[in-house]
């Protein structure tokens, strides 16, 4: 199905004005056009070619939302928040398949191909996955430290179009990356300590 | 943990810049609380630590990340990445690699020079650096024995195959310096014959391998060079098994490195290769590309254009490949020759363009015969393919030498119930899942989001929801074109039967024409254009769309088809006669059913040749037998409020509707309704059909008159003489033609040779008189039945009996 524009702009005024259904809609459709548009860019670049998720994202925001327009400026926030999500997701789901396929060893197993396999083929697995995880406990601990990780790692957004996307200054959330960043390196450490 | 106090802490002593006071101030803040004193300084530990992940997002650049790798992990599956220049000049087992001849994704192609034992220049196939694994090594040694196995001239030899110290699996191979086939043919201007030849070659090199258990899986003309020896073109097929030896499963590797690095290109690949759903690729697919590289050096492009493919997404890629029907070679050629003017004159035009021409200015045209070939050979479904890729090259060698190919164009039936059951499919999970929407896909939606901050399972059901929802769209949106069609087709029905009514057939046609086009999975459109063009005489059109809406599984017992299988006969259509009398007979031979007179009188038309007419008599007899005379007849007809039918068209001119004293008509006469004579137009006539549903009835003397065909069928002569003689005792319908051409073939086949011949001038009579009676005319309706079946018997006779067929171009030909 071929999304369309105003699907978006429609959904993300919905969550404007209040429509808790509205947020729930956003994602699926942001995460199938960037899975969309990953898949097309591979096409095209041919192999050995990495995707930039930021680039990618942006781009979605240009083909879904549109331009500039300073009034959609309060739902671009609401774009970019499901848009991370949904690049987190796939970038995870891409490592966690690739990952059971190494351990796998011997055994094959079939499974349907996805697209964006081989799109972020540099990034370590390992690394993306017990990302994951410890983000997942984040974000029990505190929802915002999480989203605003979400925001920077996987959209690459900079610490500005982060507070501006979180409605608080700068400096907090220059303050709240730190304590997150820390947050989460001490967690992959102790995780790692239990698995040795 | 992480609490408002951790995090104020932490943040409080980032602040603070002296080591000394920050000891100091997490003392005082955190007071005896010795798990949060440690919680903080583990905090401000990592703080500190370089190399955090999160100093370099995913999003942004990758490849810092490899810096971070343990070099330890995986050591043997993702060796360090190397520089593949750096390949050069080292030594792989004993061979010197020279010069790099060639890239894939993940293979390198070299020339290397072998010293030991014999000194001669090679190709060397490597696996690049860090693209191997486990499962890549295990494939390669298991397939690196079945590729040694094969010895053929126009196959490059593999010399040699083994591992590298690093784990990379190579290939050392017989060096070919040539040019790829389309190129070698194009450039030197080949013949027709010329380039079959030679294509015959690589159809023999195929079949080789295949014989040995190696399947190439990316046979293209870059990998069919071709060189000369003297003067002679030898094509050599090259990397035969190497794709699969190398090539990484699909289960490690994206399509994206399948379609564009390996393979490199889509053109040549099988719609099973293509839709990579796990379907075992064999030697079919290289059947498929062998028949696309026939398809290029006929008409110098690919059935799908390169242009057209480089431009489109995977998806849609996927599904040309997998969906459409390329044209014809025949009718790609024509479409270059006229293209060939735009594409000369441009500077710097494609080399493809020349290629086209080039292939173009040596093949003025193509043979039907190649046509079937080719197409054969890249058919979608590939158990439609050749076997074989000698029986191919068989195929292509009686072209050759002008004897009849194997190779046949889809048969009609073919093609049409391959359509039918696509869309059939198609309306019906499409129906499914759009009702599956509605129910369900608010509900996943919404759960699929709260779902999202629960691991493991939100992605399955975000998945699923997606997967739910597109489908559902999609299927919802078929469904409602499919409606809207339909909608607009049957208000277009009921304009051309307007037409009709008002006897404006041109209009009537051009509606139905219209209505066909709009739903073409639709069987009543067919029907209804059908009988528009029964009332014209224009048989084989008629003919033509009943058929169509045959194959269409249009219920063929409804009372608009009796006949249908006459005219089938009548028009030569005799698949398509074979067919609706299979149809016919089903419900008595598949549920033991009782056969029905339309059945029967469908089935007498022509007789198949796995129905004996002697069971057809007693089935006929059983039902007489059943029936008290007349019963029904007086029943239908009273209720039906008459029984007459206007006296004009094939019957012999106008005459008093429906009244007595018609010349001929014996009995009692039909009752005039009390509308007048237009009472009198209803359906239909005797036996015959209602126009659109099923049979109302057939009355006894009809009866009577099919029983007869039976019996005339079974050789029962006498039989069928009594039950014509009992026919044609009652008035109210009298086939003449039918009944006098079944009584001359009936004294004919019991000898009275008299008798035979004054029946048979009788009928013919009455032949010609029909004839020039409905020339101008529009046939009726509900006498275009009789009509059909008493050309048939009439010619049936004529044939039986003398011999000879009458000439009856008139009743075939069509007025438009």
């Amino acid at each position: 199905m071929m999304i369309m524009k105003n699907d978006v702009t429609k959904i993300l005024s919905a969550i404007e004005a209040g429509d808790p259904m509205a947020a729930g809609e956003l994602l699926p459709l942001v995460y199938d056009e960037l899975r969309r548009m990953a898949a097309q860019k591979m096409t095209r670049e041919k192999s050995g070619q990495t995707l930039q998720p930021t680039a990618l994202v942006h781009e979605a925001f240009l083909r879904l939302v549109g331009s500039d327009d300073r009034q959609q400026w309060d739902g671009r926030g609401h774009f970019f928040a499901a848009a991370s999500t949904a690049m987190r997701r796939i970038l995870i789901e891409s490592a966690r398949r690739r990952n059971s396929d190494k351990r796998g060893g011997g055994q094959m197993v079939r499974r349907e191909l996805n697209e964006e396999d081989a799109v972020f083929d540099s990034v370590e697995l390992e690394t993306l996955l017990s990302l994951d995880d410890a983000l997942t406990k984040l974000a029990a601990e505190d929802a915002s430290l999480a989203k605003l990780v979400e925001l920077r790692y996987f959209t690459g957004l900079t610490i500005e179009q982060t507070a501006e996307i979180l409605g608080v200054s700068p400096r907090t959330t220059k303050r709240n990356w730190a304590y997150a960043r820390a947050w989460l390196r001490r967690e992959i450490d102790q995780e790692e300590e239990l698995l040795d | 943990m992480s609490d408002p106090t951790e995090k104020t802490i932490f943040l409080n002593a980032l602040d603070i810049d002296s080591e000394v006071d920050r000891q100091n101030y997490l003392r005082q803040a955190c007071g005896d609380d010795l798990q949060l004193l440690g919680s903080v300084q583990s905090l401000l530990g990592a703080h500190g630590l370089d190399q955090n992940p999160l100093d370099f997002p995913v999003a942004v650049a990758p490849s810092r990340l490899d810096a971070m790798r343990d070099p330890v992990s995986d050591a043997t599956v993702d060796s360090p990445l190397t520089s593949p220049v750096g390949d050069i000049g080292k030594t792989i087992g004993s061979y010197r690699l020279m010069e790099q001849i060639g890239e894939g994704g993940f293979g390198l192609v070299y020339v290397a020079q072998q010293d030991k034992p014999v000194r001669r220049k090679v190709a060397l196939k490597i696996i690049k650096p860090g693209t191997g694994s486990s499962e890549v090594l295990a494939r390669f040694d298991a397939e690196r024995q079945a590729v040694a196995m094969m010895d053929h001239p126009n196959i490059a030899q593999v010399f040699d195959a083994g591992v590298t110290d690093d784990a990379r699996p190579y290939f050392v191979m017989e060096l070919v310096r040539g040019v790829p086939i389309t190129t070698f043919c194009n450039q030197g201007g080949l013949g027709l014959r010329e380039r079959l030849e030679l294509f015959q070659d690589v159809c023999a090199a195929t079949h080789h391998a295949h014989q040995k258990g190696v399947i190439h899986r990316d046979l293209k003309p870059s990998n069919v060079l071709v060189t000369l020896h003297d003067t002679r073109a030898v094509a050599k097929v090259i990397d035969f098994g190497v794709a699969k030896a190398m090539g990484q499963s699909l289960t490690d590797q994206t399509i994206y490195t399948r379609l564009y690095s390996m393979v490199g290109t889509p053109l040549y690949m099988s719609p099973e290769q293509a839709s990579m759903s796990g379907m075992d690729v064999d030697t079919r697919s290289d059947i498929y590309s062998l028949g696309v590289m026939l398809y290029e050096l006929l008409t110098g492009t690919t059935p799908f254009l390169r242009e057209r493919l480089d431009t489109v997404g995977y998806d849609e890629m996927r599904r040309i490949i997998r969906e459409e029907e390329p044209p014809k070679p025949s009718s790609r050629l024509t479409t270059i020759d006229k293209q060939r003017g735009d594409t000369i004159g441009q500077s710097g035009g494609a080399i493809r363009s020349s290629n086209a021409a080039g292939a173009a200015t040596a093949l003025e045209r193509i043979p039907n015969d190649l046509d079937w070939i080719v197409m054969k050979a890249i058919d979608k479904d590939r158990s439609r393919r050749y076997e074989s890729a000698a029986a191919m090259a068989a195929d292509l060698k009686r072209f050759l030498s002008q004897e009849p190919i194997e190779a046949r164009p889809p048969s009609r039936l073919y093609r049409l119930s391959k359509f039918a059951g696509r869309n059939r499919v198609g309306l019906i999970t499409g129906s499914l899942v759009a009702f599956a929407l509605l129910v369900g896909t608010a509900t996943s939606l919404y759960q699929a989001s709260r779902a999202i901050d629960e691991r493991n399972k939100k992605d399955i059901a975000l998945r699923d929801a997606i997967a739910a929802k597109n489908e559902a769209n999609q299927a919802r949106d078929e469904v409602q074109r499919f409606t809207e069609r339909l909608k607009r087709a049957n208000a277009l029905m009921g304009e051309a039967r307007t037409h009709e009514e008002l006897e404006q057939l041109d209009a009537a046609a051009a509606t139905y024409d219209e209505a066909v086009d709009l739903v073409p999975n639709y069987y009543l459109v067919w029907v209804r254009r059908a009988q528009l063009r029964l009332r014209e005489k224009q048989w084989e059109k008629a003919a033509a769309d009943f058929s169509n809406a045959m194959y269409l599984d249009a219920p063929v017992d409804a009372g608009e088809w009796l006949g249908v299988p006459a005219l089938l006969v009548m028009t030569g259509r005799y698949d398509d006669y074979q067919q609706i009398c299979s149809m016919l007979l089903k419900p008595s031979q598949q549920n033991g059913q009782a056969m029905d007179w339309n059945a029967i009188r469908g089935t007498l038309a022509s007789l198949p040749e796995d129905v004996s007419a002697k069971w057809l008599a007693e089935r006929a007899d059983d039902l007489l037998a059943a029936e008290p005379p007349n019963h029904r007849w007086e029943m239908e007809g009273e209720r039906r409020g008459g029984l007459g039918r206007r006296m004009e068209g094939p019957r012999g001119g106008p005459g008093p509707r429906g009244g007595p004293g018609v010349p001929g008509v014996r009995g009692p006469a039909p009752p005039r309704g009390p509308g007048g004579p237009e009472a009198f137009r209803g359906p239909e006539a005797f036996g015959g059909p209602d126009g659109h549903g099923r049979m109302h009835f057939m009355p006894r003397n009809v009866q009577q008159f099919v029983a007869a065909w039976a019996h005339v069928r079974a050789n029962d002569n006498d039989r069928a003489i009594e039950l014509l003689d009992d026919a044609s005792q009652d008035g109210r319908w009298h086939g003449n033609l039918q009944i006098d051409s079944l009584k001359a073939i009936a004294h004919h086949q019991a000898g009275r040779n008299g008798l035979a011949q004054e029946f048979l001038r009788r009928s013919n009579d009455e032949m010609q008189r029909l004839e020039s009676s409905t020339e101008s005319t529009p046939i009726e309706m509900r006498f275009w039945v009789d009509f059909v079946e008493g050309v048939v018997i009439n010619r049936e006779a004529n044939r039986v009996i003398t011999g000879t067929e009458p000439d009856l171009s008139s009743v075939g030909s069509s007025k438009r």
